[in-house]
């Protein structure tokens, strides 16, 4: 079977940030993973951390080390990802259009879904190629490092990675195809993730906004309950459940709206009023 | 698709962005196998009437039918049949111009010709292992020329062709639209230039504000093309008033600037006998086509020039 060009394309141009990103998780998980004896000594002395000190840290036991490397591996790498998913789905249709290549693009006999659907098919593909080759970070540390930890529950929360990741990349697509500008689309959804693992690191911490963190994303990432108690599956439920919707949304949107010309200004007003269903 | 249907067909296209009216109310018919030019000043309406037929655009009123298809409900077929070379072409920066051939030859695998394609390559003075990035403006618009042309397409759409290119190349890009007709293709492309709709095209249709204002064959609109002159005499000018189709514009000391439709030959007699120190001509402007055009489609305008021509 013929490899669909538009998903050989999208995935050969992110080969780099694959390797780039992929190598960098490998590192970081190995490193912790090694220093994770000379760690161990000074947090067994704790009985119980403060209690500012184990929010910030959700709800991990860094005492273990399924606590150490959900702190110091899988509370923040995601965002690495979700840097990724962001530049991809915001250059998926956003990108094209601003540099005008769109144009040539859809004068081929292909259907904007088709578009669309096989650059995400292919950016999915890369985040999954970016976990496994973090994941071999854990296979080349674990079995010879002074640590007892279980290779299976480290895949199952490196897989755990990729649901929030996917979310990132369906709001990019969907705010690059209403808003079909791609530094805008970038710009607004790096500042909803940080604000996203702002309040949900705070919301950790302060009973009063506890409430909150229900409304980020990160809370149904759950970094440290992964390692330790698997994947709780409504919760990737709700990420992908999201995702797909606002993916979905891309198709119909991107599928009824004008295709801005090569390059020039792209009149973002006229993009959202063909967002609207009720206009015509 | 219908056999017989014809290259294209627009009628009663309509497009507005907002309260901008592109497109007031397009209707044409080009016949297959033949250049077609689409003719008119920027922001005519030219790209727009072109994108809609590719369906990268959608009108706000009205029906584009390609080759019997239509342009919405079937634009994957359209665009297969199709060789689109964009008014604004951007490719992707980072490939190489061989590569970014390769990429667009995936979506007709069918169609794939890598011999003819290096030949259009060779023929326009490309070399394919460059990278896009590092081509002139020209030679990337070769890149958009080359993958329109590269399928044999049944239809080329090409928005503004010889844009950028050299004259030489020009040429070339000429003699490639005689030969797509001469296989039984059609060619339609945009252009605001006058001559060279007048050297490529069989056939023009003239579009101005979004809409059509006249469909003709070209040697009819040569036949009433008008040339301008700027004559500086060395002593004073001579009067105009005799001459055929002549119309005196301005007069400025012993510079006289003339209007010229149809046969130049009777203004180049008189001037031979006098002392002429410069002559230089114009191309004219396309407004000075359509009021050509149109002064001689009204009869009341005609009249009124007859005036003004007798008062000079």
């Amino acid at each position: 079977m013929r490899v669909p060009s538009i998903f050989a394309k999208t995935l050969r141009d992110q080969r780099w940030q694959i390797i780039g990103l992929g190598v960098t998780l490998a590192a970081i998980a190995a490193t912790a993973v090694y220093i994770w004896p000379a760690y161990e000594e000074t947090f067994q002395n704790f009985v119980e951390l403060p209690p500012a000190v184990q929010a910030l840290l959700g709800d991990a036991e860094i005492g273990t080390p399924e606590g150490f490397l959900s702190a110091e591996f899988f509370s923040w790498t995601p965002v690495l990802l979700i840097v990724l998913a962001i530049i991809q789905g915001t250059g998926a249709v956003a990108g094209e259009e601003s540099s005008g290549t769109m144009d040539l693009l859809l004068a081929q006999p292909v259907t904007r879904q088709a578009v669309v659907v096989q650059k995400a098919a292919a950016t999915l593909l890369a985040l999954v190629l970016v976990v496994a080759i973090g994941y071999v970070g854990f296979l080349i540390s674990v079995p010879f490092a002074d640590i007892e930890i279980s290779l299976a529950g480290l895949l199952v929360a490196v897989l755990n990675m990729l649901p929030i990741a996917v979310l990132f990349y369906a709001l990019a697509l969907w705010a690059g195809t209403a808003a079909p500008n791609r530094a805008a689309a970038a710009a607004g959804l790096i500042a909803l993730a940080t604000a996203a693992y702002f309040v949900y690191s705070i919301s950790n911490g302060v009973d009063a906004l506890r409430g909150l963190r229900y409304a980020t994303p990160f809370y149904y990432y759950g970094a440290g309950r992964s390692l330790s108690d698997g994947i709780t599956w409504w919760h990737a439920g709700v990420l992908l459940g999201i995702a797909a919707a606002f993916i979905a949304f891309t198709l119909w949107a991107f599928q009824r709206r004008d295709i801005s010309a090569g390059g020039g200004d792209v009149d973002v007003r006229a993009a959202l009023r063909s967002l609207n269903p009720l206009a015509r | 698709m219908e056999p017989d249907a014809p290259a294209i067909e627009l009628s009663g296209l309509v497009k507005h962005y907002g309260d901008v009216r592109a497109l007031r109310g397009i209707d044409l018919t080009v016949a297959r196998g033949q250049i077609f030019g689409f003719l008119g000043p920027n922001g005519a309406g030219k790209t727009t009437a072109i994108r809609v037929m590719l369906d990268l655009i959608r009108p706000t009123a009205g029906a584009a039918h390609v080759l019997g298809l239509d342009c919405q409900r079937q634009s994957v077929e359209v665009r297969r049949r199709c060789g689109y070379l964009p008014g604004e072409l951007r490719t992707y920066e980072n490939m190489r111009a061989g590569d970014f051939l390769d990429y667009i030859d995936t979506f007709r695998p069918e169609r794939r010709d890598a011999v003819y394609r290096d030949e259009l390559a060779r023929r326009m003075g490309l070399d394919l292992t460059r990278h896009i990035r590092a081509l002139s403006k020209g030679n990337r618009q070769k890149v958009g020329l080359i993958q329109a042309f590269m399928h044999r397409p049944d239809l080329l759409i090409l928005d503004e062709p010889t844009s950028g290119l050299d004259p030489l190349v020009q040429e070339t890009v000429a003699e490639l639209l005689e030969e797509a007709v001469a296989e039984g293709r059609t060619v339609f492309f945009s252009s605001h230039v006058l001559s060279e709709v007048e050297r490529l095209a069989h056939a023009v249709a003239i579009v101005r504000e979004g809409e059509i204002v006249a469909v003709e064959d070209v040697a009819r609109l040569k036949a009433r093309s008008v040339h301008v002159f700027e004559v500086t005499f060395g002593g004073a000018p001579p009067s105009f008033a005799g001459l055929d189709g002549v119309r005196e514009m301005r007069r400025d000391g012993r510079t006289v600037r003339l209007q010229v439709g149809g046969a130049v030959d009777p203004l180049i007699k008189l001037l031979a006998r006098h002392n002429v120190l410069e002559l230089r001509t114009e191309q004219p402007s396309l407004e000075d086509v359509f009021l050509a055009y149109y002064s001689a489609q009204t009869p009341v305008a005609a009249g009124e020039e007859e005036v003004q021509r007798a008062s000079a």
